[in-house]
């Protein structure tokens, strides 16, 4: 369905003409995927955006390493071994774990970092056990330095997936802060930061057709004299994907069922103002479905989204229609 | 020690002055406040209409017309058996929410774009 209306007014908003970003790229791996920095650097800073970019990728994949699952040696998995219902907890794994009470407050309780078991009985062979009579409650009890302890119900494991690259991104990204023009990719999770007067071109790929794109994102400082950071990300049931017995299962959980979310988007992004608050909102979406998905990302004002659906539309809110034209490009 | 005369008391032995009766003066300075204070609060509370703007109407000379306020409805939620006011654009409200919907965007026909926004585990190209 197609508001014309909307669609004009968004679509005409002025944007003041910027170039676009050629950045110097660097990529690494982390966090079981890749983690790439971008730098709006010209061939003379390019010692200094190399060494920057290094820095970054290193200490990011420090703290990947402790909020992993997959790791028996990670502070999570410590966290998820433990036996006690009050566990004291580092800086880095209390900052990941606040980055996930946000992400709930701001989907409405979609995204929920407490779905471990959950997701580990949607990846076993035998139908997933529902986890939504299990009391989940939980809360963190600041303590010094950034520390902080873990209250939580009996049996409470966590899985912060996506919410810990976002929040890593916007961690990284605050590492480059001499930058005025940078971007965070972590494995698909966007920090970014854009000059005045230039701006960054960002590919939403296309899950069906590799190589190719839904569409390109023009993300531009807000107020032409400070750089502005923008959050964008991705999230969606067509990679982790897999079939039990010829049922189609996929790793987003809908906290409503403990079982994998019946839904009707394919792949969700979003364009926010960090990477942290884009992934919540972008999981959220794909789990409420397209028609409260977009509701709730109108209601948590985002700048952007794009929604593939699974009878193959391409969904845009009516903001998004600002980014899709390169500024100036009219 | 004499206590000092107030200015309305005569002093002993001086005749008094014959003084204007202030009861005019009070009531028309009384009245200009009343005047000055229904205009402030009309200057503050009445809403411009909210008319299309155009050069014509920016450059058309001010006259005194009286302002006439008007507030246009946007939504009405109407019970059973309400009917619109005329004019009114009716909605289903079971109907799809009013969303944009951009079917295949051109934006892949344009040139190479390294930044790129993906599910996690997508090996990019």
């Amino acid at each position: 369905m197609t508001v014309a209306g909307q669609a004009t007014a968004a679509g005409t908003r002025h944007r003041p003409a910027t170039t676009l970003i050629e950045p110097l790229t660097y990529s690494a791996r982390a966090m079981g995927g890749r983690l790439v920095v971008h730098l709006a650097a010209v061939r003379s800073e390019e010692a200094r955006a190399r060494h920057d970019a290094s820095t970054v990728q290193v200490r990011v994949g420090r703290w990947a390493d402790r909020l992993s699952r997959h790791l028996t040696a990670s502070e999570l998995s410590a966290l998820n071994a433990a036996a006690g219902a009050t566990v004291p907890v580092g800086p880095t794994l209390a900052g990941a774990m606040r980055a996930g009470q946000a992400a709930a407050r701001t989907t409405d309780g979609l995204v929920d970092i407490t779905l471990l078991d959950a997701r580990l009985a949607a990846e076993a062979p035998e139908p997933g056990v529902a986890t939504r009579a299990l009391d989940r409650a939980w809360r963190l009890v600041p303590g010094p330095h950034g520390t902080a302890v873990v209250h939580r119900a009996p049996g409470v494991r966590f899985d912060l997936d996506g919410v810990a690259k976002g929040w890593l991104a916007d961690r990284a990204l605050g590492l480059l802060r001499w930058w005025s023009g940078a971007i965070v990719d972590a494995d698909g999770d966007l920090a970014v930061r854009c000059p005045p007067g230039r701006h960054w071109a960002v590919a939403v790929d296309d899950p069906r057709d590799p190589g190719a794109m839904l569409a390109v994102l023009h993300l531009a400082a807000e107020g032409g004299t400070w750089p502005s950071t923008h959050g964008v990300a991705t999230s969606g049931t067509s990679v982790h994907r897999w079939e039990w017995a010829g049922e189609a299962r996929h790793h987003l959980i809908d906290p409503r069922t403990g079982l994998p979310a019946v839904t009707d988007v394919v792949q969700a992004t979003v364009v926010a103002a960090s990477a942290s608050e884009a992934e919540g909102l972008a999981k959220a979406a794909v789990i409420a479905g397209s028609e409260d998905g977009l509701a709730l990302l109108e209601r948590a004002g985002v700048r952007g989204a794009v929604l593939l659906t699974d009878r193959g539309e391409t969904i845009a809110s009516p903001r998004t229609l600002a980014l899709l034209d390169e500024p100036g490009g009219r | 020690m004499q206590a000092r005369p107030t200015p309305h008391q005569a002093e002993p032995g001086r005749p008094s002055k014959a003084r204007p009766d202030p009861t005019p003066m009070r009531m028309a300075v009384g009245i200009g406040g009343l005047a000055t204070l229904s205009g402030l609060v009309t200057a503050i509370f009445v809403v411009p209409a909210a008319a299309p703007v155009t050069d014509a109407a920016t450059l058309a000379p001010a006259s005194p017309v009286t302002v006439t306020q008007q507030r246009p409805v946007v939504y009405v939620q109407l019970k059973p058996g309400q009917t619109a006011p005329p004019g009114a654009t009716v909605i289903d409200a079971k109907a799809p929410k009013p969303i944009t919907i951009v079917t295949r965007v051109a934006a892949p026909a344009q040139k190479t774009v390294i930044v790129h926004t993906t599910q996690s585990g997508t090996v990019v190209p």
